[in-house]
């Protein structure tokens, strides 16, 4: 877990897309949130599937909810 | 470049919109970044941004800092689905401009109907690797200027606009072409991606239209990556090219996401 300057970001594996353009991810908690994509790899075309391991910005007012930042390669 | 935008209560404390360089602006708020700003440029040239911030009143704010600073048209993409980014970028004057289908389209022969498929008469296909270079460019080439002259690249998924210094054909080996004589007349280009293989362009000579070359191609993309293991490959196709949303509709390819490109002018 990283705290930076946004909030807190933490790695995670997706393991579910949703239908509302946003992803189940599992933290490496244990802890499940909900994440949507960040608006810079919507940009690039950035494709996020089932499995991919992501970095996700944990929301400051719900900690149940993240933007999903940066996917690692696999 | 560190100019201090503006401060605006948004709730219970200020938030300040910063441009922090050239192409990124943040929003604080008591030393901590609630919204990012990011513009960039793409290959042809268009500007597209994209914001990230929790709430509506800091978007909308950020993008009056972006908007101010960035000449116009600027473009940006969301999720079709996502109609709380789509009614956050119309709140600030962007409107739809096109729309980008995402496809799973299935490998197996027994599904897509393309294993009898075999290319027109007098046409080979190449496969990926084994096509010559030079005469892969100048196809390419050709391709892109009947495009460019008609519907215009503008309307094609990013995934196939031209790179820097107009290359356009960055990995020949990726690419499979269909052969007429001693011409190349068609190409796949798959990226053969461990994750979901993509189908990042499928085009054929003007000149060479509905003669089944385009169909002969995909079976043998297809085809090539069943045996290699892959169950489903993804392609995005804009939504007015009717003639490949026929193509990949009628081999079972399902519409799995959807891409708005937004603009404002």
């Amino acid at each position: 877990m990283t705290k930076t300057a946004g909030g807190v970001e933490v790695e995670g594996t997706v393991i579910e897309c949703l239908r509302n353009a946003t992803f189940k991810v599992e933290l490496q908690n244990g802890h499940t949130v909900l994440a949507h994509i960040s608006g810079k790899i919507r940009k690039n075309y950035i494709k996020i599937l089932p499995y991919d391991r992501v970095l996700v910005e944990l929301s400051p007012y719900d900690l149940t909810r993240g933007r999903i930042r940066y996917r690692y390669r696999s | 470049m560190n100019f201090v935008h503006s401060t605006s209560g948004t709730g219970n404390n200020a938030v300040a919109v910063t441009r922090v360089s050239d192409m990124q602006w943040h929003a604080m708020e008591d030393d901590r970044t609630v919204a990012r700003g990011d513009a960039s440029r793409r290959p042809d040239g268009r500007l597209f941004v994209s914001i990230d911030a929790w709430h509506s009143a800091v978007f909308d704010r950020m993008a009056n800092a972006m908007l101010a600073d960035l000449p116009t048209p600027l473009y940006t993409v969301v999720d079709e689905a996502d109609t709380d980014s789509r009614s956050a970028w119309e709140r600030v004057g962007f409107a739809a401009a096109r729309r980008e289908w995402g496809y799973v389209v299935p490998t197996d022969p027994q599904v897509t109907g393309l294993g009898s498929v075999r290319p027109p008469s007098g046409v080979t296909i190449v496969p990926a690797g084994d096509a010559d270079e030079g005469p892969l460019r100048a196809l390419d080439r050709i391709i892109r200027d009947e495009v460019e002259a008609a519907v215009g690249w503008q309307t094609m998924p990013a995934e196939v606009l031209p790179r820097p210094a107009g290359t356009t054909v960055i990995d020949p080996s990726k690419y499979a072409v269909a052969r007429h004589l001693d011409q190349y007349v068609g190409l796949v280009r798959v990226a053969p991606l461990t994750r979901q293989p993509r189908i990042g362009l499928i085009a054929v000579r003007a000149d060479r239209h509905r003669r089944g070359i385009a169909r002969s191609l995909l079976a043998h993309a297809l085809g090539s990556l069943y045996g290699s293991g892959a169950a489903a490959a993804w392609a995005e196709v804009d939504e007015s090219n009717a003639a490949a949303t026929a193509l990949f509709e009628g081999i079972g390819a399902r519409r799995a996401a959807g891409t708005l490109e937004l603009v404002r002018r």
